[in-house]
């Protein structure tokens, strides 16, 4: 399968990578349309915002274009380390920081599934993130999307539903070890 | 307040790096976190399969598709940094590409300055009609406003000259019924003074009242009603004349009435369900 630039789109995202260094711009095309579908819904849910998360997607895949060398493929995976750019991209856009300013780029990000790389493997993925949250008692997801979708620290959440300190620590942490129980491999 | 425990230096529970690739710890958990980091190995990479957990909640967003202009836009950015900048040898070099110095980077600033500069220019003289355009647009804008609004003047009138005509063609047809009865309405002593007339057909249902009565007291309204043989009275209009000029109106009521009467009521201001005040206008039905 080519894509109509002529770059195989079965290509492995580290093939893609690797042709980004060469300046090739059909295997950034190839991986925008394996990915952008996945980060622009992200950036949406943060920010509620199409104009504002479609400048950060721009963004993202233009920073990816530039410093595609600074990514490792050995060492990661690039839709988690593309989900966490565009995480803390939007975050601080809206909690009005300096977008350059924002968190450290990760240095390596290890995703437990097996591989995004095609459209079904991310459908896959999307239902069985959302039967895990769903399956949460409703508190423990509700601490867990704001600190996740909004970026609030353990305070910020006990400040903003009212609950004391430690009740909102336990949730986060039981949510997360039913992640962590039901989507590690 | 922590609640991380350390053992032998290190976070005790996976969940300690899932909670900060979240973003969860409060600022001094995550500078203490912060600091073993620097030094640890092994817990960098148990952060890395906790970064990658948190991750997968972005796949719990609801889809959104960036819509394809974003692409279009993207692509032709990278096609102009391509050209730019067409080179990145260096993997592993963390930092964008520039253009190489030497003779060649000489010659695309020979290049590209004269160019820059009459960019600039078409930008200035492209702003400048950008300016003029705005001005002919607002100026054509408000044309158009004033047009919409005499339009919706001339339909306005145009609607009130067929509610006019059709009110005339309803009299017309009600006086020129056999059976229409005009029943004239009469001052009652004590009351403000006027006279008035109903022109009535219980077939057609149709009522029509004409008069000229002194305007109400403050706070009141006239209600002309008609009083049915059996029944009680039915309102056939609130009104608030004028003293001396002419009230008139048109009024659909139910078909069949059999009236014994007409009556103006003086009645608290807007109407009441049934008469209440004293009577100011009457005449006999039949």
């Amino acid at each position: 399968m080519s894509s109509e630039t002529g770059t195989d789109l079965s290509l492995s995202d580290a093939a893609l990578v690797e042709r980004i260094q060469r300046r090739d711009e059909s295997a950034l095309a190839a991986l925008y349309d394996r990915y952008a579908g996945m980060l622009s819904s992200l950036l949406n849910r943060i920010l509620r915002d199409t104009q504002a998360a479609e400048e950060i997607l721009q963004d993202i895949f233009f920073q990816l274009w530039q410093n595609a060398s600074r990514f490792d493929a050995s060492r990661g995976s690039l839709p988690g380390w593309l989900t966490v750019i565009a995480r803390n991209r939007a975050i601080s856009r809206l909690r009005r920081h300096n977008p350059a300013a924002g968190d450290p780029l990760p240095e390596t990000i290890a995703m437990p599934a097996s591989s995004l790389e095609s459209a079904v493997s991310q459908r896959e993925l999307m239902g069985r993130v959302k039967s895990v949250l769903q399956n949460l008692p409703g508190e423990q997801r509700a601490a867990l999307e704001l600190a996740y979708f909004e970026g609030l620290t353990h305070s910020e959440i006990a400040q903003r539903t009212g609950d004391p300190l430690g009740t909102v620590k336990t949730r986060l942490r039981s949510a997360l070890e039913t992640l962590k129980r039901n989507l590690q491999p | 307040m922590t609640d991380i425990n350390y053992i032998s230096g290190h976070p005790s529970r996976d969940e300690d790096f899932d909670l900060y690739a979240l973003g969860a710890l409060d600022a001094g958990e995550r500078r203490a976190f912060e600091s073993h980091l620097a030094e640890c190995a092994d817990c960098k990479e148990k952060l890395a399969q906790a970064q990658g957990r948190v991750a997968l909640l972005a796949a719990a967003a609801p889809q959104v598709d960036p819509s394809p202009a974003v692409k279009q836009r993207l692509m032709r950015q990278i096609h102009a940094d391509a050209v730019v900048s067409p080179a990145t040898p260096s993997r592993s070099s963390p930092e964008v590409e520039y253009p190489r110095r030497g003779w060649f980077a000489r010659w695309w600033a020979a290049v590209l300055l004269p160019a820059a500069a009459g960019l600039a220019f078409a930008t200035a003289y492209l702003w400048v009609q950008n300016r003029r355009l705005d001005v002919d647009l607002a100026r054509l804008r408000v044309t158009m406003e004033q047009q919409q609004d005499q339009l919706q003047q001339q339909l306005q009138q145009q609607e009130q000259l067929r509610e006019q005509f059709q009110d005339a063609r309803e009299i017309a047809a009600l006086m020129a019924a056999r059976d229409t009865m005009i029943v004239p309405l009469t001052s009652q002593r004590g009351m403000p003074q006027g006279s008035a007339r109903v022109v009535y057909n219980g077939q057609m249902g149709m009522l029509y009242y004409d008069g000229v009565l002194d305007a109400p007291p403050a706070h009141k309204s006239y209600q002309l009603w008609l009083v049915p043989k059996d029944g009680d009275p039915i309102s056939a209009g609130v009104f608030n004349p004028v003293s001396g000029q002419d009230t008139h109106w048109m009024m659909k009521l139910p078909k069949g009435l059999d009236p014994k009467a007409f009556a103006v009521t003086l009645e608290p201001s807007g109407g009441m369900p049934h008469p209440t005040g004293p009577k100011v206008l009457v005449g006999a039905g039949s």
